[in-house]
């Protein structure tokens, strides 16, 4: 029993990823959610749990597009080395944000990486070579998964390629949420609670923030490696400012601190864009003014008021509820 | 050479638009302690104003009045009444209060005016160019290299000569010893906050002529603010000059060398300032 409630989260995530494909009628849609869901993750991993506010996520998003566009065009590589190198692609230039943004603090830090975000956008565009500027790397093919040469799942269905999406996000979910209660996520956490403290005890507090944004920069570049690969394309757009946005949005949205909000966040802001987009174009009027709400709100996200509601169904019954407020607080 | 010459003074010109861009951003700042995600929005607004009056036929110059009065009043508003009861929350739900807000205005841009952009011309007096030897330079922007230089003076004068400068800066160093001198610290918030938008409002009805209304000019403006006050350092009214004018100048000359890159150099530019002086050319350490 201790067992499974140490991996409650993964095993809830897991429950999310089968329940999908019932409730959604497009496999496409539900991909979609798996993929945002990671950028998510990590997003959630620098704001929740690191304290550091980065829209700067678009550009790992980006690069892990760009990255796997390449790789499938150019050197026709399979499934799994192409999103390997989308992760390192994306962890690589983490380092390289990280290691200018956070020399400084608060909100200078977050102005810095929305400038950089800026400036891989206009990077992009003028490396027309590389990322097909304003028309974006067209045709990319989606390889089946295979090791050695052996096909173990295809990806010709967009419910196919979801299983493979599945299986790759519930394994990232599983890491994280080790990396999260490791010793280094609870450092991570001193960092964000008191900087100076955590320094003070003789942590690195830089080295471990380039950890956190190196980790979510690879977990982002898997994410827009898998999203190039649904689509077939590789946009302008997924490097842009809006990409950035839109994951801190879903991140805040679900809930800051806990990996599975992350998945709530990104269901949420997919399937209510998908619904919403086809009733009002100008939707993202709505989702404004719910940021606005949520900011003066309902600061834990959606992740913050199921448990409220949970807690209010089954007053003060069992540890397992004890450890979720606990983990509230934290 | 005059190739070049003429590419500073344009620089000039788009750099002091980009200081009437940012300064509101850097006084917010000072006095509020937080970064305002919606300026560019406030920019984009102003710009939309503008188009609208001049094509109502009310004409230009009555939309460099009403185009930041109208941005300043708004803002007052949602600091009064909605703003306010953020200020006691951790940062980053300012930043998240002032992205939704810059998302809502930025939908509702499109809502009232369509996705698609819009030019503006600028009165028949400011059409042309003006010939001195063999430098020609367009007269419109000569126009807002001087009516933005009054601009630049009247807030200096206004945070250094006046009295509500002086209870501004005093605000910025303890917002409690403001209080306790018996003013009223919160009406002096939305003053400031008002003035920040107005300059940007104004910014933006500014630039309209010279690059058009769109609905994404918001995003691209706040990116450039903040470039600007990070080079000039965050909170400081000539950083904000200083840096102004060298994201112009080198936005402007690298168009000439390389014009595809010229808006990346921009952000390059950032990035070795950064490096050199991670407060920003004239910040304090530790201002953010």
């Amino acid at each position: 029993m201790k067992h499974i409630v140490h991996f409650r989260y993964t095993l809830l995530a897991a429950a999310v990823v089968l329940l999908l494909p019932l409730l959604l009628s497009s496999g496409t849609l539900a991909t979609e959610v798996l993929v945002f869901a990671l950028a998510a993750l990590g997003c959630n991993l620098l704001l929740g749990y690191t304290g550091l506010m980065s829209f700067g996520q678009g550009i790992f998003f980006g690069v892990g597009s760009y990255a796997t566009g390449v790789v499938l065009l150019q050197l026709k590589l399979g499934l799994l080395p192409s999103l390997a190198l989308a992760a390192l692609g994306g962890a690589a230039v983490a380092l390289l944000v990280g290691w200018f943004s956070i020399r400084q603090r608060g909100t200078y830090f977050v102005m810095l990486t929305l400038a950089f975000a800026q400036m891989f956008y206009f990077l992009a565009y003028t490396m027309k070579d590389v990322t097909g500027g304003d028309n974006g790397l067209l045709d990319i093919p989606r390889p089946p998964l295979s090791v050695f040469g052996l096909t173990l799942l295809p990806t010709g269905t967009s419910w196919q390629y979801y299983t493979v999406v599945a299986i790759l996000f519930v394994l990232v979910f599983w890491m994280l949420q080790r990396v999260v209660d490791s010793v280094l996520g609870k450092t991570l956490l001193a960092v964000r609670d008191n900087e100076a403290r955590a320094s003070a005890l003789g942590y690195d507090v830089r080295l471990l923030k380039l950890a956190a944004f190196v980790i979510s920069g690879a977990v982002t570049g898997l994410a827009g490696g898998l999203h190039a690969m649904m689509t077939g394309v590789a946009p302008l757009s997924n490097i842009e400012y809006h990409t950035s946005e839109s994951i801190l949005v879903m991140t805040v949205i679900g809930g800051t601190g806990n990996l599975f909000a992350s998945l709530l966040g990104a269901a949420f802001y997919v399937l209510a864009g998908n619904w919403l987009s086809t009733l009002w174009p100008r939707w993202l009027m709505l989702l404004g003014l719910l940021l606005i709400a949520v900011s003066l709100y309902m600061q834990k996200g959606l992740f913050g008021l199921a448990v409220k509601l949970v807690k209010l169904l089954r007053p003060a019954k069992s540890g397992a509820q004890e450890s979720i407020a606990k983990e509230k607080h934290s | 050479m005059n190739i070049y010459l003429l590419q500073i003074a344009n620089g000039v010109g788009i750099g002091m638009l980009y200081f009437l861009l940012a300064v509101g951003l850097s006084i917010v700042f000072g006095l509020l302690r937080f970064v305002n995600f919606s300026h560019g929005a406030f920019f984009l607004l102003g710009a939309y104003l503008c188009f609208q009056v001049v094509d109502m036929g009310i004409g230009f110059w009555w939309s460099l009045l009403i185009a930041p009065l109208a941005v300043g009043l708004f803002a007052w508003v949602v600091e009064r009444f909605v703003l306010r009861h953020v200020y006691a929350l951790p940062h980053h739900f300012h930043i998240l209060f002032t992205v939704g807000l810059a998302l809502v205005l930025q939908e509702a841009v499109i809502s009232a005016w369509g996705p698609l952009g819009n030019n503006v011309s600028p009165p028949d007096m400011l059409q042309g160019v003006v010939m001195a030897g063999g430098f020609v330079y367009p007269k419109y922007r000569l126009f807002v290299i001087g009516l933005t230089a009054v601009m630049a003076l009247v807030l200096w004068w206004v945070l250094e000569g006046t009295r509500l400068g002086s209870i501004v800066r005093a605000g910025s160093e303890s917002t409690e010893m403001v209080s306790l001198l018996g003013l009223n610290i919160n009406r002096i918030f939305s003053l400031v906050f008002a003035l920040g938008a107005a300059t940007a409002g104004l910014a933006g009805a500014l630039a309209a002529p010279i690059r058009g209304a769109d609905p994404f000019m918001g995003v691209e403006a706040l990116g450039i603010a903040f470039v600007v006050v990070v080079v000039g350092g965050l909170g400081s009214f000539w950083g904000a000059l200083i840096g102004g004018l060298l994201v112009g100048i080198v936005q402007s000359v690298m168009s000439t060398v390389w014009s595809e890159g010229a808006h990346l150099m921009i952000y390059v530019a950032m990035a070795a300032v950064m490096l050199l002086r991670p407060n920003g050319l004239l910040g304090r350490p530790g201002a953010a």
